[in-house]
């Protein structure tokens, strides 16, 4: 765990900022942390400077976060401190595709907060975003092992953390949870990365676990996965996690599922050109080759 | 005689503004009447569908034309119009592969395992409201595809029934142009086709074998009950007519048609919300199905 517990100085700052609404991020505050790295800030003015973004002159941090805007720069800034975390040569996953799920996860978990009238979207945001940093811990500390799983998986079309279970005897639910311990996130995002995929690891799985737990799938479900895609049989509704919210947000059993998904079908679109333009356009495809 | 007033040029189709109020609007009664849904980043499409209508009745504003859809006497007319150009486009062959996927990795085994036990090895299909064939045409190419393999020693019969006797008849006739044959590849063609001249396509005796082809009312009430035993039934975009009480009565029809166990596909963008909580609805990569779950499932749902 020591090689990738030295996280960049600018990830507790980062992860405070993102826990905050949208509209209550100060620019000067983002700006500050941009200009804090210079890789950062070279890379915010590159992309900022790129013909997606209309090819203007763009010169400044500030102005570079103006064009880009407060969503795509704190993506940007949390992909550009795990890939300091992460090594080039370590990623496993494919980054695209990890970076598609993780926001895909996000927006969705953000979304159905909103639906069910959750108090803290913003922190369903963050809880999507971070749920699957178990992936990087695996990448690094198990990279063949994690090889292995991810093509097994892949070939099988199997979830990726029952594999995990078979060919590493753990998941990245367990080594997420300890990423997470240790950088001292809060009790609810500890749990969220330990239990996504298995609520009944706990005795009493919180709202945001159920949220993510319930985001994750249809994720999965709508080509945002791990890069490949599963066979997938999801009965939402009966689902424990579902039956846990509903119980405390009832908002949730008027939830037309069949347009929410759809909703997530559009959204994606913006998910998928967001990744591209922060992290490169790849092919997401798991090469079961490599 | 009355003084004929020129009218404005109705704008384009693609100068409409998707953000006029009119048009979400115009996107929630859709969705209340029909059960179809268009998503925010999908709403461009009612869009020009609409600038379609608009054309055509020679309105210039979404405005008017929510008129038309509301309080104009010939409101039901208009709608069904409008339904009708939404869903233009939908049908031709292999439209939706995710849905022929789901079949083939989790609903097919699922069902011969639970059938294979009483030994009965014949599977049903229902393509109900199958317009001009091309529905029915995809499943049995997709279930002889499969018959060596995932239904070695099962057989199958595929039902289509219309309401619609012109569509039955060009059903019946199977012959399709490149719009209908666009993602049909070279081998399926060569294998379940022959040439109908005039660059068109026939589907061929074995094809057409496969399926029986038949004038249904889905509001039928006994013609109805006597379709029993089907393991998947398919009802793409014939729904989002039906007022909500002719709907339910369908949808429990479907109920009481289908196997425990089985399954029922709408089109991509239907919704059942509100209509129905008897079938479970199932996500499946790419494509949901509603499912009727068998009696002995606990509630907690499938896994």
């Amino acid at each position: 765990m020591d090689s990738i517990s030295t996280a960049p100085a600018i990830l507790q700052p980062l992860l405070d900022m993102l826990r905050l609404p949208l509209e209550e991020i100060k620019i000067e505050k983002v700006v500050d942390l941009v200009s804090y790295d210079g890789a950062i800030a070279a890379q915010c003015l590159r992309l900022a400077n790129s013909p997606l973004y209309g090819r203007r002159e763009i010169e400044t941090v500030r102005s570079a976060v103006m064009v880009l805007g407060l969503d795509r720069v704190r993506t940007l800034l949390l992909g550009l401190c795990m890939n300091r975390v992460i090594p080039a040569d370590k990623w496993v996953i494919e980054p695209n595709a990890f970076w598609r799920h993780s926001l895909g996860c996000a927006l969705v978990t953000q979304r159905m907060a909103r639906k069910i009238e959750y108090h803290e979207p913003e922190k369903a945001y963050l809880a999507g975003l971070l749920h699957d940093i178990g992936l990087l811990v695996n990448s690094v500390l198990y990279t063949e092992g994690f090889r292995e799983c991810l093509r097994i998986a892949a070939e099988q079309q199997a979830p990726l953390h029952v594999i995990e279970e078979q060919v590493l005897g753990f998941t990245h639910c367990d080594s997420g949870r300890m990423l997470a311990e240790h950088w001292r996130l809060s009790k609810e995002l500890v749990d969220v990365t330990y239990c996504h995929y298995d609520l009944s690891l706990l005795a009493a799985p919180g709202p945001l676990a159920c949220l993510v737990h319930l985001s994750d799938l249809l994720c999965r479900a709508r080509y945002l996965g791990y890069g490949y895609d599963e066979i997938m049989s999801v009965d939402l509704g009966g689902d424990a996690a579902w039956q846990i919210l509903v119980a405390s947000y009832p908002a949730l059993g008027n939830m037309d599922l069949v347009r929410f998904t759809l909703d997530i079908d559009g959204a994606m679109d913006q998910i998928v050109a967001t990744v591209d333009s922060v992290f490169g356009s790849k092919n997401v495809a798991v090469s079961a080759a490599t | 005689m009355p003084i004929e007033i020129a009218k404005p040029k109705p704008a384009p189709a693609l100068e409409q503004n998707s953000s006029d109020p009119a048009f979400l609007k115009i996107r929630d009664l859709v969705y209340r009447i029909s059960g179809i849904y268009h998503a925010e980043e999908k709403l461009y499409l009612l869009t020009s569908r609409c600038a379609r209508r608009m054309v055509a009745l020679e309105l210039t504003s979404p405005a008017e034309y929510l008129e038309h859809l509301t309080v104009r006497g010939n409101r039901d007319a208009e709608l069904r119009l409008l339904l009708n150009e939404i869903t233009i486009g939908e049908t031709y062959m292999f439209r939706h592969p995710a849905q022929l996927d789901a079949l083939r990795k989790v609903i097919l085994p699922e069902i011969l395992q639970a059938k294979g036990v009483h030994g009965l090895k014949r599977l049903r299909f229902w393509c109900a409201g199958c317009s001009t064939g091309e529905e029915p045409h995809t499943l049995a190419m997709f279930l002889l595809e499969e018959k060596e393999k995932l239904l070695a020693g099962w057989t199958f019969d595929i039902l289509a029934t219309d309401l619609n006797d012109n569509s039955l008849e060009a059903a019946r006739a199977g012959i399709y142009g490149e719009y209908a044959l666009r993602s049909t590849n070279d081998r399926l063609r060569a294998k379940y086709f022959k040439d109908a001249g005039d660059k068109k396509l026939q589907a061929n005796d074995l094809l057409k074998s496969q399926i029986r082809f038949d004038r249904i009312n889905l509001r039928d009430d006994n013609k109805m009950l006597f379709q029993k035993g089907m393991d998947v039934i398919f009802c793409c975009n014939v729904l989002i007519y039906f007022d909500l009480a002719s709907k339910r009565r369908v949808i429990q029809h479907f109920y009481s048609n289908l196997m425990p166990g089985g399954y029922l596909f709408l089109g991509h963008a239907e919704s059942l919300f509100q209509v129905d909580d008897t079938f479970r609805l199932v996500h499946f990569t790419g494509t949901t199905a509603y499912w009727k779950a068998p009696a002995t499932l606990p509630a907690g749902g499938k896994k």
